[in-house]
């Protein structure tokens, strides 16, 4: 991030209209949880990335703190090869890993215990001295949410966290889940800002890291021909998709604690449909953009009966079934779920964002484990024609349709005369490919997010008002889904769109959910 | 006309696996490298999609200097998609002949360069222009890579119909510098790879005086000096111009010491491309001089190290990786920028020629 200089300092004069891409100020990256799957798949891999592309200022370093004993050569072998294992670029460069090893320290110890922090101080230091860190701390908070007040508390104790003014910076980054209810999400957000400022934390959704997601932006607001026809008046509805055909991979715990509700639609999916909804921002920036998110989800009519929310929701889970030709277990045959479960696999919910342009407008959104494939998209249904010269059904709806994954880009659905004397219409697809168009290789989710949160750029982390937003809406369908007396979720065959209850949703409105 | 798929072509060298060529006797037949074109993107069954961003023409003055830029041009080109046209105009072979070769790119499913290469020799050179236009795809932004020096009509006519002209004056003497700067001065949207080659120097200057210990000496620079390898160069001039439009009244020095770094062999054994050696004329050393303090700035092989003397004595302050830069890749980032002049690059390559200037 560029300095932003003090009323009374001469302005930098070398600053002002350089194009190049900066890389990110110095800084040591702390990583709380350093011995665990995200730091090994993730967050090193996504680093070592950023020096492979020139991206991290040579003035870094990381510190791993976990409770494992390992020494800093032990932990430098271990993450070799994890960024060997799950790097995006392969081989690993020696010369580039040289540098980059140079610069990882690692630290033993209980997050309990006041001298883990006091030895984290001491590395700290030594990388101030001999990488040039400048005191600019990023922590990662790359644990089980229980973790997260006692690493606040003994990294405020220590004196680990600057003021937001200080010229040494420091950020922290927090994972999902934040809180597991709205109750829980705004006592998690008091406690984290009882010792930063909210200028200083960076909610992560990966999601938000996402190229096509971040293309929504571009598409919706740098093209002239799309933001008209976006409203009421031309749109009949939008169906949002996050399915994977993955289980919960061993995750049973966590799984039966969050369910999808909680694992998918209060952050990934409701960051879609707030994308596709918001407002232009004034500007570019963080706020601009989040103030326009916060409204959509302000917009969106809260369910404050079990009425409105067995209407609107269903809720399904998946049992023994086959995808891709391989037997896959039921849902309570995984490890660590409890027989009798009722954690949701699945959900299908009907949205209606009560605002001047999408009034009568629904957003039905979907997400579910074991689907049949992988695929995150929204699709912009557009209106039927008001009257068809080709013969009643002759013409199908425009469809617009934003691929995150995989395949990501955007297809426009719309009618062509099929060759010949007569004038038949059929449905084409215009096609735009991200692989194809740009070659380029797309930087993972969490490069972006790791660097933009290295640049103090917080337009693609969510904020406090937003994460409250969006637990109030599912925390209205889980009071519900999740009392003594409610139904247990729907049973749907692994390998399927989720239960037939789903598509009844769309069906008793005339709709069908978009075959993938 | 004669057209002889396969058959070797003057001026454009010895034809590449996949290309198809073709001979003219008077004029170019464009409807025939059309029908060239389209066959080039069959083969091997259905066409798949073609994706293009811009029109890129790269003109060269012999087959020698497009054979080195071949490469680059193609990671350009995969990174940029696009319909490429190669002009090869060798008025120094007397006589005049006149030939194409097309040939696509295939990746990720589909075609990212079509690439057409016209070459002609003695008096034939004057019809690559009007060619070229008629081969240029509708409606996107035509960006030149201008390979050798800013002569004849070509480079005129040129810049008044493109979007962009890229250029490398580190590539050419530093007297190009003043023939570019009255090209620029007249408005040209030339953009340059020597400018993009110091980027990183750029950066690491301008993020040296954001450090807090070193805020203090911005308003108080009195000197910037640059050491070339082995010869002056062009990086090296439009670096201290850029200091100068940056800074009145600051002194600036320019010398050369040493040698070009020799290739690295093992550069082309890695998948991942580095940064490359300091090249002939390339910045090896830079010094802001605001006393009692002096930010140097050196390059230590991949690294750019900023070391201060006489405020944190031999302290490192700052260190940044350099990018890989290859041709292809200055020239891929060169083309984020489709159109227009880069203005700080205008002003400093203004300053750059007066320093020329004021050497000879």
């Amino acid at each position: 991030m560029p300095y932003a200089p003090e009323h009374d300092e001469t302005p930098n004069p070398l600053r002002a209209g350089l194009r190049s891409d900066s890389a990110a100020d110095p800084c040591a990256v702390v990583i709380f949880g350093a011995s665990g799957d995200l730091a090994h798949r993730k967050l090193v891999p996504a680093l070592y990335n950023l020096a492979i592309s020139g991206h991290l200022p040579a003035a870094f370093g990381i510190v791993g703190v976990s409770k494992s004993e390992m020494s800093h050569e032990q932990f430098a072998r271990d993450m070799r090869e994890a960024v060997g294992k799950f790097s995006r670029t392969k081989p690993v460069d020696p010369e580039v890993w040289q540098d980059f090893a140079a610069g990882m320290r690692y630290v033993p110890g209980s997050f309990e215990d006041p001298d883990t922090f006091a030895r984290l101080r001491t590395e700290l230091d030594e990388l101030d001295r001999t990488r040039s860190t400048r005191g600019n701390r990023l922590y990662y908070f790359a644990t089980p949410p229980s973790a997260f007040p006692v690493l606040l508390r003994q990294l405020s104790t220590a004196g680990l966290i600057t003021k937001p003014n200080d010229a040494r910076h420091t950020r922290v980054v927090i994972e999902k889940p934040f809180g597991r209810d709205l109750a829980s999400a705004r006592a998690l957000n008091r406690l984290v800002l009882e010792t930063c400022d909210e200028r200083q934390v960076f909610r992560i959704d990966h999601y938000l890291g996402k190229e096509t997601v971040q293309n929504l932006l571009v598409f919706r607001f740098a093209n002239s021909v799309f933001e008209p026809i976006w409203n009421r008046r031309y749109v009949n509805h939008v169906q949002i998709t996050a399915g994977e055909e993955l289980g919960i991979e061993g995750r049973g715990r966590y799984y039966e604690e969050a369910g999808v509700l909680r694992d998918m639609i209060q952050n990934h999916v409701l960051q879609l449909v707030c994308l596709s909804a918001m407002e232009p921002p004034v500007a570019f920036d963080a706020d601009a953009v989040r103030d326009e998110k916060i409204k959509v989800l302000r917009a969106i009519q809260a369910f404050e009966s079990p009425e409105q929310v067995g209407r609107n929701v269903v809720l399904g889970q998946y049992s023994a079934g086959s995808i891709a030709g391989a037997d896959v277990p039921g849902y309570q045959e995984e490890k660590d779920v409890t027989k009798g479960s009722r954690a949701p696999t699945f959900v299908g919910v009907r949205l209606d964002i009560r605002s001047w342009r999408w009034d009568g407008v629904p957003f039905y959104i979907r997400s579910g484990k074991r689907m049949p494939k992988r695929a995150t998209e929204i699709a912009v249904h557009f209106q039927p024609l008001p009257h068809s010269l080709f013969g009643e059904g002759a013409t199908q709806p425009n469809v617009l349709i934003i691929r995150v994954q995989p395949e990501e880009g955007i297809t426009i659905r719309f009618s062509a005369k099929v060759p010949g004397e007569r004038y038949r219409p059929r449905t084409v697809s215009m096609d735009f490919r991200y692989g194809t168009t740009f070659a380029a290789a797309s930087p993972e989710a969490y490069e972006r997010l790791l660097l933009d949160a290295m640049r103090g750029d917080q337009t693609l982390f969510t904020r406090r008002d937003e994460v409250e937003a969006a637990w109030k809406i599912v925390g209205n369908i889980l009071r519900v889904t999740e009392s003594a007396d409610a139904p247990p979720p729907h049973p749907y065959r692994a390998g399927t769109w989720g239960p037939k209850e789903a598509d009844e949703l769309l069906r008793r409105e005339g709709r069908a959910w978009r075959r993938l | 006309m004669s057209d002889g798929f396969g058959e070797p072509i003057s001026a454009g060298g010895s034809p590449h696996a996949g290309e198809l060529t073709v001979r003219f006797d008077k004029t170019i037949d464009l409807t025939r490298i059309e029908a060239l074109l389209r066959q080039a993107r069959e083969r091997g069954g259905v066409a798949p999609e073609t994706v293009a961003t811009l029109n890129l023409v790269a003109v060269y003055f012999n087959a020698a200097q497009y054979e080195r830029a071949r490469e680059s041009l193609e990671v350009a080109g995969a990174l940029h998609p696009c319909r490429l046209v190669v002009l090869i105009g060798d008025e120094l072979i007397e006589q005049e002949s006149l030939g194409a070769a097309v040939s696509v790119v295939r990746s990720g499913g589909a075609i990212t360069v079509e690439r057409i290469v016209l070459s002609a020799t003695g008096r034939s050179v004057r019809h690559l222009e009007s060619a070229m236009m008629g081969l240029l795809r509708p409606e996107l932004p035509m960006v030149v890579v201008w390979g050798g020096r800013p002569q004849g009509g070509l480079l005129r006519h040129v810049a008044e119909s493109a979007d962009r002209i890229i250029t490398d004056s580190g590539a050419r003497p530093p007297t190009f510098l003043p023939e570019l700067a009255k090209l620029l001065a007249s408005g040209a949207p030339i953009g340059d790879l020597a400018w993009s080659r110091i980027f990183p120097w750029q950066s690491l200057a301008a993020d040296t005086l954001d450090l807090p210990n070193l805020r203090e000496h911005r308003g108080n620079i009195r000197k910037a000096r640059v050491v070339c390898a082995g010869a002056v160069g062009a990086e090296g001039l439009l670096l201290l111009g850029w200091v100068q439009s940056r800074i009145r009244r600051v002194e600036v020095e320019i010398a050369a010491e040493g040698h070009a770094e020799p290739e690295d062999p093992s550069q082309h054994s890695t998948p991942i491309p580095r940064a490359a050696p300091v090249g002939l004329g390339h910045v090896k050393l830079f010094e802001l001089v605001a006393p009692p303090a002096t930010i140097s700035l050196v390059r230590e092989r991949g690294i750019l190290l900023a070391q201060v003397r006489g405020d944190d004595d031999g302290f490192c302050a700052h260190r940044l990786r350099l990018p890989p830069e290859t041709p292809g890749r200055l020239l891929a980032a060169e083309l984020r920028l489709l159109s227009g002049t880069d203005e700080l690059y205008a002003q400093a390559a203004q300053l750059a020629a007066k320093l020329v200037a004021e050497r000879s």
